[in-house]
């Protein structure tokens, strides 16, 4: 009784441990002499196990900490982090802060965010049972995703790795303007990266699975079977002649094609005219079965979360309704410059100032399975992984490397490599025509299979 | 109890108490582990950014850690700590131990400092110098960005340095101590042309160099050659689809080799035979014109090492010598695990992470022709003049790495940008396809960084004039 009330009571301490070192920064930076501060501090404990061939080959365990403070002195902005968290390492960076905002620009628009716009949304889940995670059921879990990879496919016999893992992050944010919050998270994961290997070509592909809740988790035997089968699927892999055709995007390749969007829909680079969007607010930009949101509330999703890096309470911003650009994603600074109000997207960490970030990024879903979709394509590409980065957001150009399966009257024909997909984002946006059922949370971007009509594949 | 001699200390004083370091050796040693080695890390970054003419932040982070390693075979613990203090260290140590499963006593330990060399020259550590000369070079970057061309709308100008202080010690009985100095100036812009047009241009440079390096590779000149690009590539129509010959402008092209083979060549993916390039030791995978060299011996050079991150000295390394393969990069672990040897090659992001083998400069060896004999024989093709990232399949071997500003060829000759080009290649085959090299060689100014399983580092990347026939271009246009 009394062990698990102390437990109870050191729990409790270590998180409001977090908000006083906040709380403490803040004050050092009012005697330092700023006009305005506010302090980010994290705590972090991962823990992952990664097996090759039947063996552990890794083990990796750790905490981690960190606090960044920013100041406003008499309208200028200075930022210093630091993982020493004693008071003479406090005293330090408070000072630092402080002198370094002298060498900054007065700019009337460095302003914490205060009143109603602080505060909490939903809290996203934090499951206790990761907290307790057994090591030797992280082990057992590898083992077994790589064990079912290994009997999918003869030629699937070399492995990059498999791995499991957890990740528990704790953050407390206080300001000069009344910021003062805690929040936390749970992050439980199994990947497994096989290679498949016939005929001197060798094939790698993975397939993953992060949950905020374990039960959520996929089960280890099915996250090896899928990336087998992807392993084994591309062997032949080979080049198509240049031409266009329909490009179908897996979930995950959606989901990076809206990534390449999310750049694009951000307030700083709209409010300076370098997003290609940047003057089509209000307009139809994409194929009416598109709509778009930045939903920091959604349940279950991964970036959900109470208040944003700035302490502004957590929302859901329609970004394209039905194929209309409805709004853009905005943090305090930049809210303000635009004469708009902050969408509650500062991203940060407690190493960088808070800057513009989606948080989940979701495109909702269409009725149609994506095996339909296949059969109704008559010639294209259905897209299973990409190289490189891909969108301009001030260009509105999209070019990346994509790896896939061809697909002729409906029918998988062959595996596809070396080939690129290119195309404007306006065009490629408006020329979507197939919208899946298959949306999936693995990721906080994340999007349905999607088919674009037509766009140009590069290969012979 | 494991006993630890230690040879006299240096000058400085070291970053962890070298008893200590002992104590965590000893601890991680425990359970019967093979090797131990005890990485602590300090770094201090200052950056500066400028936006829309303003010094929108300047800013500075001090980070410090310890990062303990066991391993036994080809098992590894690992584990980390931003707390300082012996018990969280020790605690830290114990749990890298967990990877063996026993009680052993290794046995004591002579540590002996691994003399090094001195490949970056940097009197003054850069985290010393005021900030207010780091503000000066951006906005002076920034100023010659926007007076170079009323077209230009927009500029970002950003400088960042790191001081990073480490020391490495393992049971071998290496102990060793490095500063690694690292700065770099980038602008990045936006020209705003007719009916909407953006193009976008981005120059930049640094390295493991002295603050007074910003007196010859000039913020101005900096700030005009993101603006000229920019400018250049205004008015440019769609790049050509489909197969053609393309001439490489030498330097930062370099990132070719970095993706087609470089990474390829890394042991852990030799060791596992997860690399098409695994069990190719001397044959030919490129043309004759091709001889690729990993040098971590450059001056000032970004990827350049006194000493790894495992403790073991900076090399030059040939790794393809006239299109045969001739050797892969080694960290410790993957050389102990083939019986080969360590050729500095294992990098860390941080004390966060577990080394693992990386490039440092990679770079082409010049041949004999002038870049104008190499333009002057093509008929039809791509000229690329400077390039984005780029990313690569380590099994298949496919490569992609982009274009950011490229001309038609035209009989010999440079005629109108092009836009949205991006070449994508099978790593050997691209290689066999190098069909003139030029005597230009040249190393990037100091832009790169390097990503793999989620840890970055600074990386060189270098090429002369290159010609390559029958490379994929990616682009809208017929």
């Amino acid at each position: 009784m009394e062990a698990q009330v102390a437990s109870r009571k050191a729990r409790k301490e270590q998180g409001t441990g977090l908000l006083d070192i906040c709380e403490q920064l803040v004050a050092l930076a009012k005697k330092a002499g700023a006009s305005d501060s506010e302090a980010y501090a994290e705590r972090t404990r991962e823990s992952s196990v990664k097996v090759r061939e039947g063996n552990v080959e890794e083990l990796q365990q750790a905490t981690s900490k960190g606090v960044g403070l920013r100041v406003f002195s008499a309208g200028r902005l200075g930022f210093a982090y630091g993982t020493d968290f004693s008071k003479d390492g406090l005293r330090n960076l408070a000072q630092s802060a402080v002198s370094l905002a002298k060498g900054a620009a007065k700019d009337e628009f460095n302003e914490l965010p205060r009143g109603a716009q602080l505060g909490r949304g939903p809290e996203g889940a934090y499951d206790p049972a990761i907290e307790d995670i057994d090591p030797a059921w992280k082990l057992r879990a590898a083992h077994a995703a790589e064990q079912a990879a290994a009997k999918v496919d003869r030629r699937v016999r070399k492995f990059d790795g498999t791995g499991a893992g957890d990740y528990l992050a704790r953050s407390a944010i206080a300001s000069s303007r009344g910021a003062s919050g805690e929040s936390r998270a749970s992050y439980a994961y199994l990947y497994c990266s096989p290679v498949a290997e016939a005929d001197g070509q060798l094939q790698t592909a993975s397939w993953s699975d992060t949950r905020r809740r374990l039960v959520e988790l996929q089960a280890p035997e099915e996250i090896g079977r899928i990336a087998a089968q992807r392993a084994a699927r591309m062997l032949g892999a080979r080049k198509v002649k240049t031409q266009k055709a329909a490009i179908l995007f897996e979930p995950q390749q959606a989901a990076g094609f809206l990534a390449g969007l999310s750049g694009a829909v951000n307030g700083d680079l709209v409010y300076k005219k370098s997003s290609f969007l940047a003057k089509l607010l209000g307009r139809r930009i994409a194929s009416e079965q598109v709509t778009l949101v930045d939903d920091a509330t959604l349940d279950g999703g991964l970036a959900t979360r109470p208040f944003d890096g700035e302490g502004v309470v957590s929302q859901r911003t329609v970004v394209i309704e039905r194929g209309v650009l409805k709004n853009f994603l905005y943090d305090t600074y930049t809210a303000r410059k635009a004469g708009a109000r902050s969408t509650g997207n500062a991203a940060r960490g407690w190493s960088s100032l808070p800057h513009i970030g989606t948080s989940n990024f979701v495109m909702d879903r269409g009725t149609v399975s994506p095996g339909e979709i296949v059969r109704q394509t008559q010639r294209g590409l259905l897209v299973t992984a990409m190289l490189g980065s891909g969108a301009n957001p001030v260009t509105g150009e999209y070019s990346r490397g994509a790896n896939g399966l061809w697909i002729e009257d409906g029918q998988i024909a062959h595996a596809v490599q070396e080939v690129t997909v290119s195309g404007s984002l306006l065009d490629m946006l408006q020329a979507i025509d197939r919208v899946g059922d298959d949306l999936d949370l693995r990721s906080s971007t994340a999007a349905p299979t999607l088919r674009i009509a037509e766009a140009v594949i590069s290969g012979s | 109890m494991p006993k630890v001699v230690r040879k006299p200390a240096a000058a400085r004083g070291p970053l962890l108490a070298l008893p200590l370091v002992e104590k965590l050796l000893s601890a991680a040693m425990s359970r019967g582990a093979e090797f131990a080695e005890v990485y602590v890390e300090r770094s201090t970054t200052t950056a500066v950014s400028l936006d829309e003419e303003k010094v929108r932040s300047a800013q500075v982070g001090a980070v410090t850690g310890v990062g303990v390693r066991a391993i036994r075979g080809a098992q590894v613990g690992y584990a980390y700590s931003d707390d300082l203090d012996e018990a969280a260290l020790l605690r830290t140590a114990q749990t890298a131990a967990l990877i063996a499963e026993g009680n052993r006593d290794p046995g004591p330990v002579a540590l002996s400092r691994t003399p090094l060399p001195t490949y970056y020259q940097v009197k003054q550590p850069l985290a010393a110098i005021d900030v207010s000369r780091k503000i000066e070079l951006v906005r002076e970057a920034d100023a010659a960005a926007r007076a170079h061309d009323r077209r230009i709308k927009q500029v970002m100008a950003g400088y960042a340095d790191q001081t990073r202080e480490i020391l490495v010690a393992n049971t071998l009985g290496h102990l060793a101590e490095d500063r690694q100095d690292l700065c770099r100036l980038g602008v990045s812009c936006v020209a705003f042309g007719k009916g909407g047009e953006r193009r976008t241009g981005f120059y930049g440079g640094g390295g493991r160099v002295d603050f007074r390096f910003f007196e010859d590779f000039s913020p101005a000149q900096v700030g005009r050659e993101a603006a000229r690009q920019a400018v250049a590539t205004l008015g440019a129509v769609p790049a050509p689809a489909g197969p053609q010959t393309v001439v490489l402008a030498p330097g930062w092209s370099g990132i070719l080799l970095h993706e087609a083979v470089g990474h390829g060549l890394e042991a852990d993916f030799i060791r596992k035979g997860t690399s098409l390039f695994a069990g190719k030791l001397g044959e030919k995978v490129a043309s004759e014109l091709v001889t690729v060299i990993d040098d971590g011996t450059v001056a000032g050079g970004r990827g350049s090492l006194n000493v790894d991150d495992e403790g073991n000295p900076g090399e030059r390394k040939v790794l393809i010598e006239k299109g045969v393969l001739k050797g892969y990069l080694y960290d410790h672990l993957n050389a102990k695990l083939t019986g080969q040897r360590s050729t500095g090659s294992g990098r860390r992001q941080s004390f966060r992470h577990a080394p693992m083998p990386r490039m440092t400069n990679t770079y082409l060896a010049p041949g004999d022709q002038t870049p104008e004999e190499i333009l002057g024989g093509v008929r039809k093709g791509l000229y690329c003049r400077q390039f984005g990232g780029g990313q690569v399949d380590i099994s298949n071997g496919n490569f992609v790495f982009e274009i950011s500003e490229a001309y038609l060829i035209e009989q010999g000759e440079i005629t109108r940008p092009v836009k949205g080009a991006m070449l994508i290649g099978v790593g050997p085959e691209a290689l066999k396809n190098v069909s003139a090299v030029g005597s230009d060689a040249s190393l990037d100014p100091g832009l790169g960084t390097c990503g793999k399983d989620g840890q970055s580092v600074p990386v060189g990347v270098g090429l002369p004039t290159v010609r390559i026939d029958d490379v994929t271009v990616g682009g809208t246009g017929a």
